[in-house]
Parts: structure tokens; C-alpha cells; sequence
């Protein structure tokens, strides 16, 4: 039986003024997959995500999550996903707890199950010990944990991650990709990178995406879990003309 | 009209609000200055009069209300939590709604505060309380219409200084639209002095509530918001 895809985008494409950001994106995310999106600073990975969680409208395509249009059934769609942009933005002013209740609750989940949703989320990302802190006074790998953390509440079958290991140390990135690693299977996971070996560890499939425009999507690793060589496919696909 | 999400919005805003120092400083001024205007007009003209503490405190609310609003959504915007707002699964008219009904309960909890004014003048004298109620009903009005303009104002730009300018000079080009009456040829005077925002606010501190200033404020309430809710879906 074939699986019903998590995320669908058919012939996205994003226009700022006169500027093409995105042109003609498509791909289909299977449940539990980690999908890399992978390319330079200012690409355009940024705003294929924006597009898919409802921050930004296209200019033209279509996006599905989970079967809801993302413009004309935005709230539905929104509901099935977990977003964490990038430089993980969060209330710095909030505590841990009380940023996680009110993020539950937005998300629309009634109060027991927010409660219980919380506990969960604490305990999967490890910041039981600082529920009671102020967000701003964390370091930068709890806060990028707390993002995380609000992202994964309710369940969502979808995490869209923004440069994740962006500003982390080795230790944090290491402990990442552990999670990342951990969490899928459970949810499908898109993943935007700018950095090549990052997606090749963690990523079943990776789009390269150059100046708006989707080059190819890449098995990261094959069905008998071999890897391909993500890196000569990179450098082919991007090559400059002579 | 998606309203999914205003009662947890709010509830953060209001944690916003009440956790910044700016919300304590702004209550404390207000109510010095008010108090200043109010005993300065009682002991040094003699007047038992509320009417000029109530003006004194709507230009307040014209010069600080900037202040309050001009961070709303320029500053969200600017670190990146408008997109994580906006990704869930609440709608834009709850967004504003929730800011709206936020600051405007904090302006609410000042004039609470305000009424120790007369409450004070009621131990000495016997005030007249229609134009006191209707004074600070005017003054509820005047500052929802300014809340959802200078909402509009922040949401329209990611610059907070940007927003609280444009904010300031069009409430005090509305405040003054009456001079400008003055020197425009007909119809145009009419049409600048029906929008002035101190002819519309003048009845009520003078104890009359017409329904035409009360629609008025209400309008001009109801086009900020429309306003502010166009400049973020416009992304």
C-alpha cells in the first residue's frame, strides 16, 4: 500500500517585487522521513519552508500537509506541523514552562493535555532542570532545545526545522543529529542546511537547491542503507560553467 | 472570521505587557502628571473642574500611546517570533485582536487608577459624575482608536522607531485637523474638522455622548485593525 505523503508541494514558487526567490518547487515528504533541504546562504531553503508552514503565501503552486491546503485550509495544515525558523526566535522574557503552556495552548490543546504534552516534551529534549528559567538567560543550545521542544508539542506528523545546528557548538550539534536521528520514524522531519555534511547524516532524501530553483532530490541513503556521495552530486550539480 | 487562539494570546500578551517595565513606567507617569494637572488646576485656578485633567490626559494618551504600540509587531517581526506566531494554528484577526484587547486593558487599568481623581474631589466637593463617566468613556474610545492605528503603524514596518513616528504625527495631525479646518475652503473644512480627533472628543468631556463621536471612534477603531490585520497578511 502506498503511503499518503506528510507534506506535497506542486510547482511552489515565491516572488518578492521583481525578485524570483523560489521557482517551480515540488517534492513529496512519506511519513518518518527526513528530507534535507540542502544549498547556500540565501537559495531560497528558507522561504520553501515559510511557504509550507503558512508564514509566507506563493506566488504560485500548491502545498498540502497532511492533505490540507496550506492557503486555503491554512489553520488545518498548520495544525499537523511543528516549525522551528531560524535562529530558533522564541519569547525571551517568558520562562521555559510558561512559554511551552502558551505555545500548547495556541497550538489548541486543551489544558490537561497541555500539561501532559509539556512534561513530555521536557523530558524528550532534556530541559526538565530549567522549566523554572528565564528563556533569555539560557545558552544558546538549551534555547535551541526549548524551540525544539515547542515545536514537538501536540504530536505534530510533520517537523520542519530551519538550520538547526546553526551557532551550536560540536558537542550540541553531535547531540542534534542524535535527536534528529531519534525523532524520525515518529514524525517526518524537513531539514534545511546550508552545511553538506550535515544533511548526508541525518537526511533519507536531499533536494540541492540553487538561487531559487530545485537542481535534484538525491537518496541520501540507499534501501540497503548505503550512503551516496552526496558531495561529488553537490559540486556537479553547482558547478559553474567554464 | 478565524478567532481561534484570541483567549491564549491575549493571556501572553498581557504577560508581555505586565512583565515589562515599560507598562509600570508608563502608569506611573501618566498618573503623576494627571495628578499634577489635576491638583494644579483645583488649588491654583480654584476650579473643581475635571475638564482640563481630562484633555490633559488624552493628549497624554496622543504623545505615549506611540510608545506602547510601536514595538507590537515591529519588534516580533524583528526577532523572528511573528513567524513562529504565525505558524500556528491561530488566526491574523486573533494575532491583533489579542495586542488590541491587551494594550487596551492596560490603558483601561490606568483610568481605574485616574478615578482616584474624582474620587479624591468627592471628599472636598460634590462633582458632577455625568461628565466624569462620560470623560473617561471618552477616553477608553480615544484610546482604542489610537491602539489599533498605531498597531497598523507597527505592523506596516519592522522598524519600531519607523512605527512610533509615523503613529505620533498622525495623531497629532487627527488631534489638529480642526485648525486645518479653519484654513480649508468647503466642503474640505467640514470633512477635516469631522475627523479631528479633539471636536470628537470634546463632547464627552463636557458630559454629552453623541452617537456620531461614539461611531466615530469606533470606526477609526475598527479601520486601524482592518488595517493592521492587511499588513500581516500581506506576506
Amino acid at each position: 500500500m502506498t503511503e499518503i505523503p506528510v507534506a506535497v508541494a506542486d510547482g511552489l514558487s515565491k516572488r518578492f517585487g521583481r525578485r524570483l526567490a523560489v521557482e517551480d518547487f515540488s517534492f513529496a515528504l512519506a511519513p518518518g522521513e527526513v528530507f534535507g533541504l540542502l544549498g547556500p546562504n540565501g537559495s531560497g531553503k528558507s522561504t520553501i519552508l515559510r511557504m509550507l508552514v503558512g508564514y509566507l503565501r506563493p506566488s504560485a503552486g500548491s502545498a498540502t500537509i497532511a492533505g490540507f491546503d496550506v492557503v486555503a485550509d491554512g489553520r488545518a495544515a498548520r495544525t499537523h506541523i511543528g516549525y522551528v525558523p531560524e535562529e530558533a526566535p522564541l519569547y525571551g522574557a517568558m520562562r521555559v514552562a510558561e512559554f511551552l503552556r502558551a505555545m500548547a495552548s495556541l497550538k489548541g490543546l486543551g489544558p490537561d493535555y497541555a500539561s501532559a504534552e509539556v512534561d513530555r516534551v521536557c523530558r524528550t529534549l532534556d530541559i526538565d532542570d530549567v522549566r523554572g528559567s528565564i528563556i533569555g538567560q539560557l545558552s544558546r543550545g538549551y534555547r535551541q532545545r526549548v524551540a525544539i521542544a515547542q515545536a514537538l508539542l501536540g504530536a505534530p506528523p510533520l517537523l520542519v526545522l530551519d538550520e538547526p545546528t546553526n551557532g551550536l557548538d560540536p558537542r550540541q550539534i553531535i547531540e542534534f543529529r542524535e535527536l534528529i536521528l531519534a525523532l524520525a520514524g515518529r514524525h517526518a522531519i524537513l531539514v534545511t542546511s546550508h552545511i553538506l555534511g550535515e544533511v548526508e547524516k541525518v537526511a533519507d532524501r536531499a533536494a540541492i537547491v540553487l538561487n531559487g530553483r530545485l537542481l535534484a532530490i538525491e537518496n541520501v541513503r540507499t534501501d540497503a542503507g548505503q550512503k551516496c556521495d552526496l558531495e561529488s552530486r553537490f559540486l556537479q550539480l553547482t558547478a559553474e560553467p567554464a | 472570521m478565524n478567532l481561534t487562539g484570541l483567549g491564549p494570546l491575549y493571556r501572553k500578551e498581557m504577560a508581555a505587557i505586565f512583565f515589562s517595565p515599560m507598562a509600570y513606567a508608563w502608569i506611573a507617569v501618566f498618573v503623576l502628571l494627571s495628578g499634577y494637572s489635576f491638583c494644579a488646576h483645583l488649588f491654583h485656578g480654584r476650579s473643581a473642574s475635571l475638564v482640563p485633567m481630562l484633555f490633559q490626559a488624552a493628549l497624554l494618551l496622543i504623545l505615549t500611546i506611540p510608545l506602547l504600540t510601536m514595538r507590537q509587531f515591529a519588534e516580533e517581526r524583528r526577532n523572528g517570533t511573528l513567524e513562529l506566531l504565525l505558524s500556528t494554528p491561530v488566526g491574523d484577526l486573533a494575532v491583533v485582536l489579542g495586542k488590541f484587547f491587551a494594550n487596551l486593558s492596560l490603558v483601561a487599568l490606568l483610568l481605574l487608577l485616574m478615578l482616584a481623581l474624582p474620587g479624591a474631589l468627592a471628599t472636598v466637593a460634590d462633582p458632577d459624575w455625568g461628565p466624569v463617566i462620560s470623560g473617561y468613556i471618552g477616553l477608553l474610545m480615544l484610546a482604542a482608536a489610537l491602539i489599533a492605528v498605531g498597531l497598523a503603524m507597527s505592523a506596516a514596518t519592522s522598524n519600531q522607531l519607523v512605527a512610533a513616528v509615523l503613529s505620533l504625527g498622525l495623531f497629532l495631525l487627527l488631534w489638529m485637523a480642526e485648525v486645518l479646518g479653519v484654513l480649508l475652503p468647503a466642503p474640505l473644512d467640514g470633512f477635516a474638522i469631522a475627523l479631528s480627533l479633539d471636536t470628537r472628543f470634546a463632547p464627552f468631556a463636557a458630559g454629552a455622548v453623541y452617537l456620531s463621536d461614539f461611531g466615530f471612534f469606533l470606526t477609526l477603531t475598527m479601520v486601524g485593525i482592518a488595517l493592521c490585520v492587511a499588513a500581516l497578511t500581506r506576506r
